[in-house]
């Protein structure tokens, strides 16, 4: 026993011992990792899965999820029943999913494919979104793309329209208006105010009620002017602007939200080309002479 | 011969502290997630790994003490109000495996807060009409009508009308105001807000330019333990451990 440390004296005991103990090591590395590791073929079902259906698993929250959505209950206060149902279920739907890959129904069956095809990029997309930009990659997008971000400018006007017949009626109008004349005594010149405006509107709905030609000149109005009477195929239209508010440049601050999601959209996109450009560079893909 | 056996304990303890360690995992995967924080050891062994998930993966958003930023829309962890599910381990526990918006087939999709002062008629928004800026500046009367706060009462009469019928605003918040952890609409009469400083001018923007918050699907890219584990230390930061836990 004395020689046990002198490590340049051959003992046998001490062989022994150290062989054995990375036997029992080895062992317990190997059976953890047998035991644990996925993708292996293995008799014992993972802690985070019910049930592996030919080494495929079924993952436990899929399981509980399925439980809630069929029932209304959780795994504690599932009945026997219950949970037997819905893992029946589950591995049925597992084994009809391989048997569709061992049969290559996406190779005929147009939904499949399509449902494929939206998965993968749903999972591109998926991928894209997990990484936060920092804020100074957010406020470099938002100064690149400033002009996305401007607020919806705001006008309220008055749009009258007169017979085609009558541009004197129009042009005096015009002129009254600026002058401050009352609502009343244009009704007195004929004119007809246009009831789809007169409110306060963003600009995109005052181009729509006044129609893109009206809202060109409308939009360049400031705040009292009168526009000189338009001539469109309906009449003569006179436009009178309370108040017009251009549209604002949104600081970085107001646009943030905006500007993350978008800044994601252009991160997803950019994957998904990366993607499909890493695909078709590693497909072999023969075109027929015909269509080359 | 003292070295050898030193070196042995060693080698036992590493290896029992690894079973151990193992079978908690295995038994904290195998628990019921909502009995969890009841159960003192598995609520500590879950505590330990998940605050380091969180400060890896989920503190560039929602801050190290999980309070969010309402700047940013990122809500605030430490409260007792949830937008979806009711806050349980197992509530947590999906949106950290699916997110929300995430483009996980299996995320919260359901709903996003259409833009009522853009032009949108396509589908996205549900068919919605677009709102006037009054018709806006109303509903936000109404709504402060709701939260007790000083209002114009005659533009929250008006602004009723477009809640609840015009804008369809009640589709989502419910008809009380009370919004639907079902959908993740918020509750727009208690004093949280998720966007700004709940003012006016944060509430037109929401209104007028629309809100869709995201939070990414960590499933395939966190294990199922530390997922549980993130889980059940996310949910106590806003429930104090119980004083008689069970074992």
């Amino acid at each position: 026993m004395s020689n046990w440390r002198d490590l340049n004296a051959v003992n046998t005991h001490r062989s022994l011992i150290l062989l054995a103990m990375g036997a029992v090591l080895g062992l317990a590395l190997a059976g953890y990792a047998l035991f644990t590791a996925r993708g292996t073929s293995t008799l014992f079902v993972p802690a985070e899965d019910v049930a592996l259906v030919n080494q495929q698993p079924i993952s436990r929250s899929d399981y509980l999820a399925q439980l809630q959505t069929l029932f209304g209950v959780d795994g504690a206060h599932a009945t026997r029943e219950q949970r037997q149902q819905v893992l029946n279920d589950m591995i049925r739907e597992e084994l009809f999913v391989q048997r569709g890959k061992e049969l290559d129904v996406a190779s005929t069956d147009p939904e499949v494919r399509a449902a494929m095809v939206n998965a993968v990029e749903q999972e591109i997309a998926a991928d894209a979104i997990t990484v936060q930009p920092s804020e100074a990659a957010l406020e470099s997008y938002y100064n690149a793309h400033v002009d996305q971000y401007s607020g919806e400018g705001l006008m309220t006007v008055h749009d009258y329209k007169f017979s085609k017949d009558e541009p004197d009626q129009a042009r005096m109008a015009a002129a009254a208006l600026k002058s401050g004349l009352s609502a009343d005594a244009l009704a007195a010149l004929h004119g007809q105010e246009s009831h789809d405006v007169g409110d306060e509107q963003f600009y995109f709905a005052a181009k729509i009620h006044l129609g893109a030609a009206l809202f060109e000149v409308a939009k360049n109005l400031d705040d009292g002017a009168v526009s000189a009477p338009i001539p469109l195929p309906d009449g003569l239209h006179v436009l009178f602007m309370t108040k017009n508010i251009h549209p604002a440049r949104r600081s970085f601050a107001r646009a943030r939200d905006q500007v993350l999601n978008d800044f994601r959209k252009d991160a997803i996109s950019h994957m998904r080309l990366g993607d499909e450009a890493f695909l078709r560079k590693r497909a072999n893909v023969l075109i027929a002479d015909d269509l080359r | 011969m003292r070295i050898f056996m030193l070196l042995s304990l060693a080698i036992l303890v590493l290896v029992g502290t690894m079973i151990h360690r193992n079978v908690l995992g295995s038994r904290l995967l195998r628990s019921d997630p909502d009995a969890i924080p009841a159960n003192a050891s598995l609520r500590q062994f879950a505590l330990e790994g998940g605050q380091s998930t969180f400060k890896a993966r989920c503190v560039s958003c929602h801050g190290g003490d999980g309070h969010g930023d309402t700047q940013h829309g990122i809500p605030d962890l430490t409260d007792d109000d949830w937008l979806y599910g009711e806050g349980s381990v197992s509530d947590i526990e999906r949106i950290v495996l699916h997110g929300i918006r995430s483009n996980d087939p299996k995320a919260w999709n359901l709903a996003r807060m259409p833009a009522f002062g853009r032009d949108h008629t396509g589908a996205l928004d549900g068919g919605f009409p677009a709102l006037t800026p009054q018709q806006i500046n109303d509903v936000i009367e109404y709504l402060f009508s709701l939260q007790g706060r000083s209002f114009d009462q005659t533009a929250a009469v008006r602004g009723e009308q477009v809640y609840k019928v015009t804008g369809g605003c009640y589709d989502c918040h419910s008809e009380d105001g009370r919004g639907n952890t079902a959908i993740g609409a918020p509750n727009l009469v208690d004093s949280i807000t998720l966007y700004g400083d709940g003012g006016r001018q944060s509430l037109f923007d929401s209104i007028a330019y629309g809100r869709g918050g995201v939070c990414p699907a960590w499933d395939g890219k966190l294990t199922p333990l530390s997922i549980r584990k993130v889980a059940v230390y996310v949910f106590s930061l806003s429930h104090a451990a119980p004083e008689s836990p069970a074992r």
